[in-house]
């Protein structure tokens, strides 16, 4: 164990805190791409579950850029990014999905796409009676993004409507790319 | 480089910058990669044209009607095209 995963560890839960849960990854984010990319200053607050998640229904969200194969492909040559998501059927199967995406490497997940997007590890769970159930969409969307304010607006903005309103998800499973 | 930092640099007309970020996304952030990916994406377009086959020219002039911003998203499309046509695509992480 590192030094900073006991201090993570030894840490007051941030939703108890009113604190960060990585303090300084805006910063971090900022160095690394200079004079860009996020600000976010203002706490994010982290909601607990009303209810276990054995009775709870779960969605899922990734940036990953996953698909089914019968729809459009989402704009990987654009510059600045895509700023439309995907709805995916929760009881799809691998091989009704595709990565449509650059960017980052993803020959693992062509052979088995719950390496980076879990769908039939939840359909598993939810068969056991482990989770509640699935939402019948996920939501999937090309991560890289040069429009973070933009990006609220659309992309976020949108999967947080249709998670709470279309999909009446109790919690969100997040998945990054 | 964010889209506020673009616009600034295309209001200022500042082609150093606008290159560089051109560079650094067809480069997937090496900027000297994503240089030599735009001279490749332009010899790919000669030794095409070398061919020397017919060519459909209402279609490129019906093309060429559309509206600016869909033609230089196209451009983009066109570079992708053809540097997956010329075998040395490293974008999906097919190493």
């Amino acid at each position: 164990m590192t030094a900073a995963d006991k201090t993570i560890m030894s840490a007051v839960d941030p939703r108890d805190a009113g604190t960060q849960l990585r303090p300084g990854l805006w910063q971090t984010i900022n160095e690394r791409y200079p004079g860009s990319m996020i600000r976010k200053e203002s706490f994010v607050p982290q909601a607990r579950l009303a209810k276990p998640l054995a009775a709870s229904r779960l969605t899922l969200v990734s940036s990953c850029g996953v698909h089914l194969k019968s729809d459009q492909h989402l704009d990987v040559c654009h510059p600045f990014g895509d700023f439309r998501f995907m709805r995916v059927p929760s009881r799809a199967k691998h091989d009704d999905l595709i990565i449509h995406q650059l960017k980052y490497p993803h020959d693992d997940a062509d052979l088995d796409i719950n390496v980076i997007f879990p769908i039939e590890r939840l359909q598993e769970l939810c068969q056991e009676g482990r989770l509640g159930g699935l939402t019948p969409n996920f939501f999937s969307f090309i991560g890289y993004s040069m429009d973070p304010e933009k990006f609220e607006r659309t992309v976020a903005a949108g999967i947080a409507e249709a998670v709470v309103r279309e999909e009446r998800a109790d919690c969100a499973l997040l998945a990054p790319a | 480089m964010s889209v506020p930092y673009l616009r600034e640099a295309a209001a200022q007309d500042d082609l150093g910058k606008l290159v560089r970020f051109v560079r650094l996304h067809l480069g997937d952030g090496n900027e000297a990669v994503g240089k030599e990916e735009i001279d490749r994406s332009w010899a790919e377009t000669i030794k095409i044209l070398l061919r020397d086959q017919p060519v459909d020219r209402e279609f490129i002039a019906q093309v060429l009607e559309k509206d600016e911003s869909t033609l230089a998203l196209l451009f983009y499309h066109l570079h992708f095209y053809l540097i997956r046509k010329s075998g040395r695509w490293i974008h999906d992480g097919s190493r």
